[in-house]
Formats: structure tokens, sequence, C-alpha cells
């Protein structure tokens, strides 16, 4: 009896152990470094780090809203666990948005490698588009591994606008960033307090398409619920107001700089931001 | 999965039909002819991969040749199906007798070059970035490097010399990875550059 346990044991061990082989080795089955492959638990992160954050409470009392701002990831793998880490360490914190620049080749397997870190995180991520995550055949694999270029989603009476501004990977083609489409979102103002605009690429930068520039900014003016407008792409942290009293762009540090942005939202348009080293 | 199956057993089987018909001229062959015909799946170069090679020093230690056209479906692209074309020289410096008509070449090591001339991956032309070498690499040619294994099986031949099949498989990586591992060398492990190729080589 124990010598029929011990061998339907040993089967199911073996059996265990070749399909998770097989299953393994089904993963390093690469045909093109460019091809769109993942498993399922690592496609279409968006939708899933949303539904994670749909499920998750306020972590802070009343209307204030914390989250990281931070960029930027591109071939900077040493410096992810430590940035995971201190996020780990914040207190009331709600998300993490990440400004695009995910992979540097636009390699699927460069977008896992980031989840690989990014999914230790205890509260959900969520990115916009950079213009490396669109270079090679990352358009398809960046819309594969994450989603959308240009999405939105409300959070504690917070709509996030995340849209796709690296106008020079479509050869400034005048629809890049999608500007009817950003007046559509700031417009939809329904159970909205307050507006938060994240991209990759700054609208006064030469890899913005200036022909689209008047018009973005135009939308983002006539925006009154707009608290900031966050930005990746230049490694330099900034803070400015072109117009007082109107948009304030913040342009995040990159995670190679082992700094980040922490967020808090309250009221109407207050808001504070502290830089964390780590 | 079951379709692709099918179609790589049904090549391969082909390809034997067509080599053993082949094979009853006594004739030295003349040297355009391709030493072995190969097929594979995976390393980077393809899904379903075909191609010829040479192996200039024959058995038992040899190095091998092969130019590769590679086929990724539309499925894996995102978009359109690639082909990838492939230059490919592997080195298997051992050969261990496993018994009388199976061999093993415990260690292959090779390097690979491969072109993908698909119209989805967004180019780098050198005037969409005013400055230069802001993508650096070029998003259509790659290399990459490999270690393997083979086992392979003589066969009579009906002109009284052998051939051989074999079967083996590669774990490699390529230029990208790599530059994305060496300074990450805590971020990120050798396993997560692997890729696996699995093949088989028949002498013609």
């Amino acid at each position: 009896m124990t010598n029929v346990f011990f061998s339907w044991l040993s089967t199911r061990l073996l059996l265990g152990a070749f399909l998770t082989t097989v299953a393994a080795s089904c993963d390093l089955l690469e045909f093109s470094p460019n091809d769109t492959h993942a498993p399922a638990s690592e496609r279409d992160l968006t939708q899933k780090n949303l539904a994670a954050l749909a499920r998750q409470p306020v972590p802070t009392r009343g209307d204030t809203l914390r989250f990281v701002f931070t960029s930027d990831s591109q071939r900077y793998y040493d410096d992810v666990p430590p940035l995971v880490a201190s996020i780990n360490q914040q207190r009331g914190l709600a998300m993490v948005l990440v400004g695009g620049d995910i992979s540097d080749f636009g390699l699927a397997r460069e977008m896992r490698w980031v989840n690989d870190e990014f999914r230790k995180l205890k509260v959900p991520y969520l990115t916009v588009v950079g213009n490396h995550d669109l270079a090679q055949n990352g358009r398809e694999a960046y819309q594969k591994i994450f989603g959308p270029l240009n999405y939105t989603f409300t959070y504690a009476g917070t709509r996030f606008i995340l849209v796709n501004t690296n106008g020079r990977e479509y050869e400034f083609n005048g629809h890049v960033p999608d500007v009817p489409w950003l007046q559509q979102q700031l417009a939809d103002t329904a159970d909205v307090r307050r507006q938060v605009v994240m991209a990759h690429v700054p609208p006064d930068d030469g890899d913005f398409d200036a022909a689209v520039t008047p018009a973005y900014t135009r939308a983002l003016e006539q925006a009154p619920r707009l608290v900031v407008h966050l930005t990746g792409h230049n490694d330099k942290f900034y803070v400015r107001q072109p117009v007082p009293g109107r948009v304030t762009y913040i342009s995040g540090y990159s995670i190679e700089q082992r700094n980040y942005l922490l967020l808090t939202l309250w009221g109407r348009h207050q808001y504070k931001l502290e830089t964390i080293s780590y | 999965m079951q379709r692709f199956a099918t179609l790589f057993a049904g090549l391969l089987l082909n390809s034997w039909s067509a080599t053993a018909q082949s094979t009853d001229t006594p004739t030295p062959r003349p040297w355009y002819v391709p030493d072995h015909a190969t097929l594979q799946t995976g390393g980077g170069i393809g899904m379903l991969t075909a191609g010829a090679g040479y192996t200039p020093g024959r058995h038992p230690h040899r190095f091998d040749a092969d130019v590769l056209v590679g086929y990724v479906p539309a499925r894996y692209t995102g978009h359109r199906a690639f082909a990838i074309f492939t230059a490919k020289a592997t080195y298997s410096p051992f050969s261990v007798r496993l018994a009388e008509r199976w061999r093993l070449l415990p260690l292959s090591v090779g390097g690979l070059v491969n072109y993908t001339p698909a119209a989805q991956i967004n180019r780098n032309s050198a005037d969409k970035y005013g400055y230069r070498g802001y993508y650096w690499w070029t998003p259509t040619l790659r290399a990459g490097a490999f270690l393997g294994s083979r086992i392979a099986l003589a066969l009579p031949r009906t002109t009284g010399g052998k051939r051989e099949a074999s079967l083996y498989y590669e774990l490699g990586t390529n230029d990208l990875y790599l530059v994305s591992y060496l300074p990450n060398r805590q971020g990120l492990s050798l396993g997560q550059l692997l890729t696996l190729a699995v093949g088989v080589k028949v002498d013609l």
C-alpha cells in the first residue's frame, strides 16, 4: 500500500517537474526579441492594475490622495529594487505613476523585467508610454504588455489622464498627442473634483510635436480642475508655471537619479511635493 | 501549437524523403550542395526556421555554418508576420560515443547575426533625433551567442557511407539583452536573458 502511494506520489512529482520544465521552456522559446509574447500573467497590466486599484479603498482619510511619481526606468535595472523597497515603506500611498520609457529598446522582455520588480510594489502602478517604449516593435509590445497608449481612470475623485506625447516617434504627423481626445477627457467632469495629466515628453521639449503644442497647452489651460501636469523624459526635476496661477508642469526624476516624487493632493488644487531619495 | 507540431513533422519528413533519393547517386557532390538541412524553433530567429549549411571538418568534431530563414506569425508580432534571415556558426569540440549508432556532442558554442526586414519595426532614422546616436543600436540587425548540446544518430547510406540526423538545443541571448545585463548584474540575472532554441539537422 505504501509502495503504491509512493509510486503514485513520485509519478505526480515527476509529472509536475516535467510540466514545470515544459512551461519554463515555452517561455524561453523566443521567436524574436521583437515578438510581443508574454505569459497571461504579464499581459494587460494596465487593466489589471486598474482593477486592483478599484478594489482598494482610499488609504488616506478625507479627500486626501497620495501617490508616487517616478519615470524612465530604461536600462537601470539595478536601481529598481531599491526604489520599490523605498516606496513600499511609504504610508497612505494609493498608487505609483511611471512616466514612460519603461524600456530602452522597446522590447517586450525589457517591459517584463521591469514588471518583475514593480509587481513587488504593495500598491498598483500605472504607466504612460515613452518614446523608447515605441522603438523597434515597442508600439505593439507596450499595448500587449501594458495596454492603451492613451487612457484615463478616476480614483478618489481624481481623474488621471495618461496621454502619449511622443510626437517625434510618429515623425511629427500632427496627431500625437491626440488633442481632441485630451479635450474630451478634460471636459468629462462627472464626479471629478480634480484632474492630473501624465505624459512622457513635456510640451516645451524638442521631441514634442511643435505644431500641436499650442492646442495642447490651451486645452490644459482651459481645464480648471487640473492640479498638475506630470512628465518624464528629461531626467531633470523642475516645477514650472509659465502662466501664473494656471497649469503647474512638473518634470520628475528618472529612476537612475535615485530620487522620486511623493505627491499629496487635497481640496481642489492643493498639493504637497516631496523628494524622496533612495 | 498542435498545427505547428504537425507542420514541423511534415517538413522534417519531407526533407528526409527528398534527401533519401538524392543520396543514391554515387558521384561526389558539387561544392555548392549543402552538407545538411536544418529545422529550428525559437532562439530569437523564428517560430519555424529552415536552412541549410556546410560542415567543413565533417565528423567527429564539427564546425557548422548555416544560413536560415525564420517565420514569426502575426499572432506573435502584434501586427504582421516577420521573416528573419540568419547566418549562424556552431562549433562542437567534443564527441562522446553513446551506443553503436548514437553519439553525444555535449557542448556546442556558436554565434549568429540576423536581419528582420519588417516595416512595423520603428526605424531609428538618423534624422529622427537631432543628436547623433540617440538610438545608437540598429533595430533590424541583431547579433547573438549560444551554448548547447546535440545528440546524433548515424544512419546507413545505400552508397556505403553514413550520415547523421541530430537533435539539438541551444541556450542563447542577443546583443541588446547582454548590454541590458552588463551594467545591471544585481538587477538582472543571467537566466532572465536566456532564449531557448530546439532544432534538428539531417546530413544530406
